[in-house]
């Protein structure tokens, strides 16, 4: 992507994001949030990174790859079994890089 | 308290939120120069978009060669969400003036409602004839995160420089999804739309500029949505 058109998108990105904060605190300021935009806004997390998640690990240029014999799958199995365990952000990541750098060793 | 004592209150009680906080941004800045981000545009997208989550996922789709559209409606999407920080903190900053309001809504992140709501529901016997100037306060916890914001992602990107791409830093975004995604899957609607979600990312994995993140992301979102109405159905 050209550097104009990422400037382009990081606007939009950025002016979308701006109406959403302002939204119920300025332009519909004496109204509450519809229950079905509740219930979406809530998935919409879990969904977004879910997706990436997978498609970080298992997809490649568009082709799906189970690359078990690389480190990455692995480490990142060691960071959900951290992350399931401790519930803490940083010690996800840290366990995740960490297994990352041992593994890459035994491969 | 005066206007100033509440904007320094707020500094000092958000301050403590910016050690969770700064290793996210200097990951950002890492991610965004590996991704092939020019310094400048990584630093103005965290001036001008200003959330976290919505801006590794931009660094992410980029390094994986994803176009403009489908970057924007998965970020689009994904930041959706602040409208429910907006509608949480509406009661409380509603009666301000319009320059208010939107400076406000410019700093509302979740670390910063988070600090400000405990400002606003803790009582003062104070006089009730005395002015509300807790939006100062709310003010100074919103500063204190952006300040912290931006020096953490400008650390990241003056050390990501430096950083051999042999140390695999950019593996930190992953991580840093399946850490929130952990931490979120309390509710059983949740589970679905994120089980939903991760399948459709690899059957749409063919679609062209990544557009199949989009369509597997919509697809979780229904699937949280029908089962969030059969579970309340069912009891």
């Amino acid at each position: 992507m050209s550097t104009s058109a990422l400037l382009a998108l990081l606007m939009v990105v950025g002016l979308l994001t701006f109406l959403y904060r302002y939204a119920m605190i300025g332009f519909f300021a004496s109204r509450s949030l519809p229950a079905w935009l509740h219930a979406l806004c809530r998935h919409i997390a879990p969904a977004s990174f879910a997706a990436l998640t997978a498609s970080a690990l298992f997809v490649s240029g568009g082709d799906v790859q189970f690359a078990f014999d690389s480190p990455r799958p692995w480490a990142a199995l060691v960071a959900v079994i951290v992350a399931w365990r401790t519930r803490n952000v940083l010690a996800t990541i840290a366990a995740g890089m960490a297994a990352l750098y041992l593994l890459k060793l035994l491969f | 308290m005066s206007a100033g004592r509440e904007f320094l209150a707020g500094c000092r009680d958000e301050a403590p939120l910016l050690l969770g906080v700064a290793p996210f941004g200097m990951i950002y800045g890492i991610a965004a120069l590996s991704a092939g981000v020019p310094a400048w545009l990584a630093q103005l997208a965290s001036a001008v978009v200003f959330a976290g989550a919505a801006q590794l996922v931009i660094v992410q789709m980029l390094a994986a060669g994803a176009g403009a559209l489908p970057i924007a409606l998965t970020s689009g999407l994904l930041n959706l969400r602040h409208v429910l920080y907006s509608a949480s903190i509406a009661e409380y900053v509603r009666h301000l003036p319009r320059r208010w309001r939107l400076l406000l809504a410019y700093l509302l992140t979740d670390e910063a409602y988070a600090v400000a709501v405990l400002r606003y529901q803790r009582r003062e016997p104070a006089a009730v004839d005395a002015p509300d100037l807790r939006h100062w306060y709310f003010f100074g916890a919103g500063f204190t995160l952006w300040a912290g914001w931006q020096l953490s992602t400008a650390a990241g990107l003056l050390f990501g420089a430096t950083i051999p791409a042999e140390w695999e830093l950019d593996f930190a975004v992953p991580l840093t999804f399946i850490a929130l995604l952990t931490l979120l899957l309390r509710e059983r609607a949740g589970q679905a739309a994120a089980l939903v979600a991760g399948l459709g990312a690899l059957a749409f994995a063919a679609l062209p500029y990544k557009l199949g993140l989009v369509a597997a992301i919509l697809l979780g979102l229904l699937a949280g949505v029908w089962t969030l109405r059969r579970l309340e159905r069912a009891g």
